[in-house]
Parts: structure tokens; C-alpha cells; sequence
């Protein structure tokens, strides 16, 4: 009953949220964080009581069993991981989000969009994990054109009907893979045996819409006009929650499902993965704008996720789902403050900022901070991250990958370039009339809490890796 | 039939008492009421009227669900329409139709098929004339003459049939017939008269015009619940009358499908007016039950028939009824005039959007499961091109339902004071009614599943 309960509390929860406002303005962001930290310790019991492998807490509710639609809820190690991750975003988005305008129909939406979000990283069902999948679409749709920047309804509209065209493959590859496998549990699906060629068309269309969602190169260009349109924490959610659906599908519903046609594949999504890398980097390298920046940046760590992945080993699929996590941390920030920054200055251009140290000295430090962490800065998640990620890329592809450093390099040069012209040097001119103060304590407190977290979990990795390592290891053998 | 006697007596007993219209609403509902009654109680199996009608598992369903939208709409329609107009008359033919519809998904025979077929059109002819301006003139004018060549060809059709084997009974048909060209060719009017009403490419061109011409309120029953009539007839000519030409007519299906969805797709989105929007959006989900179709020689295609038919009769009902109410009380027709209407009209709109969404097929509303049936049928009958050029259909599809949720949230509102400012209650009990039930069928599948594997079972897979 927990999953099931962490998937409707927050969807029932959601109409109070609205209907209350008219009470009191206050009602609706109590209400989320409510029910934020009720995911909170809900997770922290699943992960207190996961015996440490296998998949647990199955929960399975009937509702078709010849067409095999019935609602099968599990978690392994990597849901918990994710699922550990949306409770904190949960956390975080609402206390980041607390002045923000029409609350009540705000919250409503965080509210509708987390039920979903749970379902898609504790469903073992694949009909209904898409069924999860393509829910979280709308409200995300109407937070970014309702509460976005100016160019919002652009980007809302392209967010939309971009994303819900991959998932079209998505269900087609579904609907193939169904008549083929007749069934959609996950349990029967693993190590399933499909002719080769049927098994391969059906690996591309899936591919296609987990990696719009990721987003891999070919297909990002949704996502840095919603980034950069959405208010800053529905960015948090975009980038630490939706793109993380993306990899997680990838992994658990390719990778895992088609370990062999994935080996057949693992060098294309090398290929669009270093891909990524590069393109997102020299993309960031080139961009004035800096929420723009941080989104290439976020590209570009999706692109080590996709290189781990394509590792197709152990410890490939561990750094990534490392990486997943340092990534969600680490970006989270770094949009939280370029959004300050734009609500500060009432720019987002690099070049009309500078010396913003002299004036916000604590908001700058956070975010010098999570830019180190970015960069890949020892002690912080971002350094485990690349260097497993790099490690295993080492071990699977040999010598070729030198040019991932390269690429680490790379997005050290943009990221310390941007911290030199926009956050120390002499305050600009423009900038010396604007009233710049710190942050009220309560915005202030999630960014700690990001920052508190990504050094945790960088100092004591093992915490980490413990929780879904014998996962790994046990869906490793599918590759031998 | 005791939906059209309630239906049909209920102008004379309003105009021989006075009744005030209130009391007209009352009184069909009973006579809805009473309907459901009958069809839930109906036997499974049995033929009425030495096989005229049939009662089976999908009649029961659909027939319910066409009752419950029928009366949905006519709770709607009473409280949206002006009252010095012939509310009582309007409301009276709505139940004929209804009734129409409820016996042309039984109809067993060719003959009872045809005058089922004609009891549902008849009184929207007049219906479709009701708000009396010059476009519904016009509109009623291009219905009769498209509903008068519809018929004609289906009558020609059916005497072919008649001439070979003297038999209107589907299942005297099926004994007698045999694979032969002049068949084929019965086949094809048969198809072309049931095309018009479904509105398929290339006798689509009626559709919009009139559902635009008309009162929105008539549209919805014309698009909803008379289509999914439709859809249901035709399902049972094609399995139970001539599955002899079944293979050969697979193609065509496809054929008109791709077409029709993709035209209807694609007009859609170059509309301004929220009615044509939804008018050519019928035409495309008229493209997707025919792919479907087009799958017929695998059994899920008559889950895919039968899934889209049933949600397709709440979703474009509830979503035309949306629109009526939003044209009644704001004046609202184009997209401009949507701009903002979810501020002025909070519940409303959030209501409409759900429907919506589910003509998008976004789960978990029933548009989303019934697309997953018509496709798996396409993919599972090896036509996985058609498949995917349904899917991309309706992603591109989303376009313009998105627009529309865009126009109502995102924009800022234009139109300042509603222009009839009726009481909200009565129009979104019904409306929440029909919205609930579009979740319920999205997520619980079985009655309608269960329900098409008996009708599967039965015409012989």
C-alpha cells in the first residue's frame, strides 16, 4: 500500500490545493510540502527496510489480466534511488516556489505531477508505466505557460507536442513489443527471447522516445527553450525529475529487457553520447545567456549518463545512475541561482553582469560552489560521477575515449570563464543603481539543502552505491 | 423504443398541458431511465421481431453508453438553449434519434438496419434546422441531401445483395454468400452509405459545414453518439453480414483510414473556429476507428472498434456539449474569443480541457486506452505503417487541442461579461458526469474488453 499511496495521496491531495487558496493563500504550499515530506518518509522507510536486493514492496492490483493491464507496483534499488530523488525535489521546489503567484492552481499541478512521477519509477508494468509517463506532460505543459518568462507559450507548446511525438514511438514500440512478448510485466520481460529483427525495430522506436526525454543530441531541441522559459523551480523539476525518466526508461526498459540487442546498439549510443557531450559543451562555450548556459550543461551531463549506459557493464550502469542522481542535485542549483540572478539584475545575459560577488556574497558563493560541483570538483557528487563515468568508459571502449577529459575540460572552460565575467571582476555600471540583497532565509534553505546534499553524497559515494550496486550486479550477468 | 414513445409524446403532452419546460426535462429522464432499465435487464442472445434485432453483450454496453451520453446531452442542451425556441420539440427528437440509435446497434437484418438508420436521422433533420439562421439552413439542406444519398446507397447495395441470395438476414447472408464481384460491389455501396454517416473520406465534405451550420448542441449528438451508431452498424455488416469480402475490403479500410485521418488531421489544424476544429477532429478519430477496420482479420480489432466507438460517444458528445455551453454563456466561437476562458470560466474549462485530452489520447482518460487497442490491431494485422501513421497522426493532432487549452489558460481574457449568465450547476453535473466516466473507461478496462471478446468469439474468431 505505500507505492500505491505515494502515487494517489498527492493526486487527492492536488483539488484541495486548488479549492483551498480561496481560504487562505497559504493552504496550498503547506499542503505540498506536506505532502513532500510525506514522500520523504515514505522513501526513507522503503530504503530502511529494503532487504538489499531484488525488487521489493511488490504490490499488484488486478485490473486485466489476459491483456496483462494490471497495476504492478515494485522498487529495486535504482527506483528507491529516484524515488529518493523526487521526494527531495518535492521538498525543495515547494520551499523555492513559496511567493510564488496563484499558489492554489500552482501547487495543484506540482501535486498532480509527482502521483504520476512516482508511478513511472516504481511501475513494473510497462502499459502503465507509459500511462505515468506521458500524464506528467500537462501539468508541466501549463507551468511552463502560465508561470514561465516571456517567450513562454512558445516553449509550452513546443515542450508539448515535442515530447508527445516521441512518446508516440514510445507506444509503438510498446504495442509491438506487446504482440510479440504478449505481456508487459517487467519479469517476464527480462531475458525474453524475440526474433532479432522484430527485437531491434522494437529497441529503435523506444530508443527514439526515451532519448527526446534524455535529451541525447539529435532530438534536444525542446529542451533548452523550456528550461529557459519554465520559472526556476519547475526547471528543477525538468531537469532533476523528466530527464531522469528518460535514462531510467533507457536502463530499465531497454537495457535491462534487451541486454543483447542493447550490445548490438551500445556504439551508436556511444557515438550520439560523446555526441552530446561535445555539441552541448561548445553549445554552453558559445552562450550569453545564462539559463540557456546551465541547460547545456545539463545536456551535457545527460551525455556522460548516455556514455555510462553504453558501457553496458556494471560499472557503467552504476555510474550512471550516480550520475543521475549528481546531476539532479547539481543542476538543480545552478538553475535555481541563474533564476535569482535574472530576478535580481532583470538580466540573463553574461555579458551585462559582473562583480555580483561584491553585493550577494552568499547567494555567488552557493553558486560558485555548485558550479565547482558541475565542473567535477573532488569532495562534491559531480566528481564521482565523471570519474566512474569515465572510468567505465575506459574499461569498455579503450583508448578512444580520451576525449572525454577533453570534454570535462571543456566544460570546466565555459563554466569558469562564465564565473569570471559574471559573478567576480569590478560590478558593472548598470548594475550599481539595482538594489541587490541576499535571499530571504527561506529561499535560501533548499539551496543548502542541494548543496549539503551533492557533498554528502560526493564525500560518502558508498551510501549511494551500496543501495543499488547488487541490482547492477545481478542484471550485469545479462551482458556476459 | 419506449425512449422514442417518452420522446416522441412529449412535445403533444407539453402543448396539451401547458407544462412548464422544466417539467419536459423531468419527464425524459424518466424515459431515459426507464430505457437503461430495459437495456439492462435485455437477454442476452435473443432475437426480437423474428430476427429483426438482436440483443448481445455489445448491444447492452454500447446501448448503455449511448443512453447515458444521450441523456447527458439532453440535460445540457436544456439548460443551454434560448427558452422561447422549441426546447420540448428539440428535446423530443433528441430521444427519437437516441432511440434510433439504441436499435441500429441491434439490428440484425438489413431491413431493420436501414430503419433504425433512418428513425436515428430523421429528426436530426429537423434538429439540425433549429437555430433557425440562414448558415443552419444550409447546413440542414447539404445534411438531407448527404443523408438521402447515404441511404440510397446503402438500399442499393442491400438489394444487390437481396437479388443474390434473397435474404436480409445477416445470418442468411452468410450462409448464401460467396466470394463474387457483384458482392464486392454490394459491399461498396454498403461501405460508401455507411461512409457518409461516419463521416470517411471522401464523404467527408458535409461534416464540418453542418456541424458547424447547426447548433452546438445537435452537433454533439450528430458527431457523438450518431457516429459511434454508426460505427457499431457498420461493425456488425462487416462481421456478421459479409465477412466473405472481409479480405478484400481490408486495404480499402486502410486506404480510407490513412486518408481520412490524415485529412481530417491536417484541415483541423489550419481552422480558427473552435466548432470546425471539432468537427474535423471527428473526421480524423473517424480515420482512426477505420483503422481499426482495416485490421479485421485479428480479433483486437474488434476491441479497437468497440473501445474507440464507446469512448468516442462521451468524449466528442461531452466535448461539443463543452463548447455549446462556453458559446451559450460567452459568446465564445472563434479561438480568439477563447483567449483566457479558463480564468472567467475556471471549472468549465477544466472540464472541456479533460475531454480534450482525451480526443488526444493523453492518458489516463478512454482516448488513450482505445487508441492502444486500434493500433495494437493495426500492428497486430502486419499493417504496422498504418500504425504509425495513425500515431504520428495524432501527435500532430495534439497541435491543435493543445491550441485550444493554450488559447483558455495561457492568454489573457478578451471577452469581459458573459452574455447569458445562466446557472453553472446544471450544465457541469452532466459535463463532470461524463468526464468521470471517460477516467473510469480509461483505466477500467474490462467491461468493454470483456464484451468484445464475447462479440469476437461469437462471429467466429
Amino acid at each position: 500500500m505505500v507505492l500505491l499511496s505515494m502515487i494517489l495521496i498527492p493526486v487527492i491531495v492536488a483539488p484541495f490545493a486548488w479549492f483551498l487558496e480561496r481560504v487562505n493563500r497559504d493552504i496550498p504550499k503547506y499542503l505540498s510540502l506536506a505532502v513532500g515530506i510525506f514522500l520523504s518518509i515514505c522513501t526513507a522507510y522503503l530504503i530502511a527496510k529494503y532487504p538489499g536486493n531484488g525488487f521489493a514492496f511488490k504490490e499488484f492490483y488486478t485490473i486485466y489480466p489476459p491483456f496483462d493491464f494490471n497495476l504492478h507496483l515494485a522498487v529495486d534499488g535504482i527506483s528507491l534511488l529516484l524515488l529518493g530523488v523526487t521526494a527531495f525535489l518535492a521538498v525543495t521546489v515547494t520551499l523555492s516556489s513559496w511567493h510564488v503567484e496563484r499558489p492554489g492552481a500552482y501547487f495543484f499541478l506540482i501535486l498532480v505531477f509527482l502521483g504520476p512521477m512516482v508511478g513511472v519509477f516504481s511501475s513494473f508494468n510497462l502499459l502503465w508505466f507509459f500511462i505515468f509517463w506521458e500524464f506528467t506532460l500537462v501539468p508541466m505543459f501549463f507551468h511552463i505557460g502560465i508561470w514561465g518568462a516571456e517567450n513562454r507559450i512558445y516553449a509550452a507548446m513546443k515542450f508539448f507536442i515535442y515530447t508527445h511525438l516521441a512518446s508516440v514511438f514510445l507506444l509503438l514500440g510498446i504495442i509491438v513489443l506487446y504482440l510479440n512478448a504478449h505481456t508487459f510485466e517487467f519479469e517476464k520481460l527480462v531475458g525474453i527471447n524475440l526474433d532479432p529483427g522484430i527485437a531491434k525495430l522494437i529497441w529503435i522506436l523506444m530508443f527514439i522516445g526515451f532519448a527526446v526525454k534524455m535529451p541525447v543530441v539529435p532530438f534536444h531541441t525542446w529542451l533548452p527553450d523550456a528550461h529557459v522559459q519554465a520559472p526556476s523551480p519547475i526547471s528543477v523539476f525538468l531537469a532533476g525529475l523528466l530527464l531522469k525518466m528518460g535514462a531510467y526508461g533507457l536502463l530499465r526498459w531497454e537495457i535491462f529487457v534487451f541486454p543483447q540487442v542493447s550490445k548490438f546498439f551500445a556504439p551508436l549510443m556511444a557515438t550520439l553520447a560523446v555526441l552530446t557531450i561535445f555539441y552541448a559543451g561548445f553549445r554552453a562555450l558559445a552562450e550569453d545567456h545564462i539559463k540557456r548556459m546551465v541547460a547545456y550543461s545539463s545536456i551535457n551531463h545527460m551525455g556522460f549518463v548516455l556514455l555510462a549506459l553504453a558501457s553496458l557493464t556494471a560499472a557503467g550502469i552504476s555510474a550512471a545512475v550516480y550520475e543521475m542522481l549528481g546531476h539532479a542535485l547539481v543542476i538543480s542549483l545552478l538553475f535555481m541561482v541563474a533564476g535569482y540572478i535574472h530576478h535580481k539584475t532583470h538580466t540573463w545575459y553574461i555579458s551585462e553582469l559582473g562583480g555580483l560577488m561584491k553585493r550577494i556574497p552568499l547567494l555567488m558563493t552557493m553558486f560558485v560552489i555548485g558550479v565547482l560541483a558541475a565542473v567535477g570538483l573532488p569532495g562534491t557528487a559531480g566528481f564521482v560521477g565523471e570519474f566512474t563515468v569515465m572510468l567505465a568508459a575506459f574499461d569498455y571502449w579503450g583508448w578512444i575515449m580520451i576525449i572525454v577529459p577533453l570534454a570535462s575540460a571543456l566544460s570546466a572552460g565555459f563554466f569558469m570563464w562564465m564565473l569570471q565575467r559574471a559573478v567576480f571582476g569590478p560590478l558593472k555600471e548598470s548594475l550599481k543603481e539595482l538594489k541587490l540583497t541576499e535571499l530571504p532565509l527561506i529561499e535560501n534553505i533548499p539551496l543548502a539543502m542541494y548543496i549539503a546534499a551533492f557533498i554528502f553524497v560526493g564525500l560518502i559515494p558508498s551510501v549511494v552505491f551500496n543501495l543499488y550496486n547488487p541490482v547492477v550486479n545481478t542484471f550485469a550477468q545479462l551482458f556476459k | 423504443m419506449l425512449l422514442a414513445l417518452t420522446g416522441a409524446f412529449l412535445p403533444v403532452i407539453n402543448r396539451l398541458f401547458r407544462i412548464s419546460t422544466l417539467l419536459g426535462a423531468v419527464i425524459s429522464t424518466f424515459g431515459y431511465l426507464l430505457a437503461l432499465f430495459f437495456v439492462l435487464i435485455s437477454d442476452q442472445g435473443r432475437t426480437i421481431l423474428n430476427s429483426f434485432f438482436t440483443t448481445d453483450e455489445v448491444s447492452r454496453l454500447i446501448g448503455v453508453l449511448i443512453l447515458v451520453a444521450s441523456w447527458m446531452l439532453m440535460l445540457v442542451v436544456y439548460w443551454i438553449v434560448q427558452k422561447d425556441k422549441f426546447v420540448n420539440e428539440l428535446i423530443g427528437s433528441v430521444m427519437i434519434s437516441t432511440a434510433g440509435a439504441l436499435l441500429l446497434i441491434c439490428a440484425n437484418n438489413f431491413v431493420s438496419l436501414t430503419i433504425a438508420m433512418e428513425l436515428m436521422t430523421m429528426p436530426t433533420y429537423l434538429m439540425v434546422l433549429f437555430s433557425f439562421d440562414e448558415k443552419s439552413i444550409e447546413a440542414g439542406v447539404k445534411y438531407f441531401f448527404n443523408g438521402a444519398l447515404a441511404v440510397g446507397f446503402i438500399l442499393f447495395g442491400v438489394s444487390i445483395l437481396y437479388g443474390l441470395t434473397g435474404e436480409f438476414t445477416f445470418r442468411a447472408l452468410v450462409e448464401n454468400l460467396f466470394s463474387d464481384p457483384l458482392v464486392a460491389l454490394a459491399g461498396v455501396f454498403i461501405l460508401a452509405g455507411f461512409g457518409f454517416k461516419i463521416t470517411a473520406f471522401p464523404f467527408h465534405f458535409w461534416g464540418p459545414d453542418v456541424y458547424d451550420g447547426t447548433c452546438p448542441g445537435v452537433a454533439a449528438l450528430l458527431t457523438g453518439i450518431s457516429k459511434s451508431a454508426a460505427f457499431i452498424g457498420l461493425m456488425r455488416v462487416v462481421f456478421e453480414a459479409i465477412p466473405v469480402m472481409a479480405p478484400h475490403f481490408s486495404f480499402i479500410f486502410a486506404l480510407i483510414a490513412a486518408v481520412t485521418m490524415t485529412v481530417g488531421n491536417l484541415l483541423a489544424l489550419a481552422q480558427k473556429r473552435v466548432s470546425r476544429i471539432l468537427a474535423y477532429s471527428s473526421v480524423a478519430h473517424a480515420g482512426y476507428t477505420l483503422v481499426a477496420f482495416a485490421a479485421l482479420s485479428v480479433p483486437v480489432s474488434i476491441t479497437g472498434i468497440l473501445y474507440h466507438s464507446a469512448a468516442y460517444a462521451f468524449m466528442k458528445t461531452a466535448a461539443f456539449l463543452s463548447f455549446a455551453a462556453l458559446l451559450y454563456i460567452w459568446g465564445a466561437r472563434t479561438m480568439d474569443d477563447y483567449k483566457g476562458l479558463g480564468k472567467r470560466e475556471p471549472i468549465l474549462a477544466a472540464l472541456f480541457l479533460i475531454f480534450l485530452l482525451s480526443l488526444a489520447g493523453v492518458p489516463p482518460m478512454a482516448g488513450f486506452i482505445s487508441k492502444v487497442f486500434v493500433f495494437t490491431a493495426a500492428v497486430d494485422a502486419g499493417m504496422t505503417w498504418l500504425a504509425l501513421l495513425g500515431l504520428l497522426n495524432s501527435a500532430f493532432s495534439v497541435a491543435y487541442y493543445i491550441w485550444i487549452a493554450k488559447q483558455m489558460y495561457l492568454e489573457e481574457p478578451t471577452i469581459e461579461k458573459p452574455i447569458n449568465d445562466t446557472s453553472r450547476v446544471w450544465v457541469v453535473i452532466p459535463l463532470a458526469v461524463m468526464a468521470f466516466i471517460l477516467i473510469v473507461l480509461g483505466i477500467y478496462i474490462n467491461p468493454v474488453v470483456d464484451a468484445s471478446l464475447h462479440y469476437a468469439a461469437k462471429v467466429g474468431f
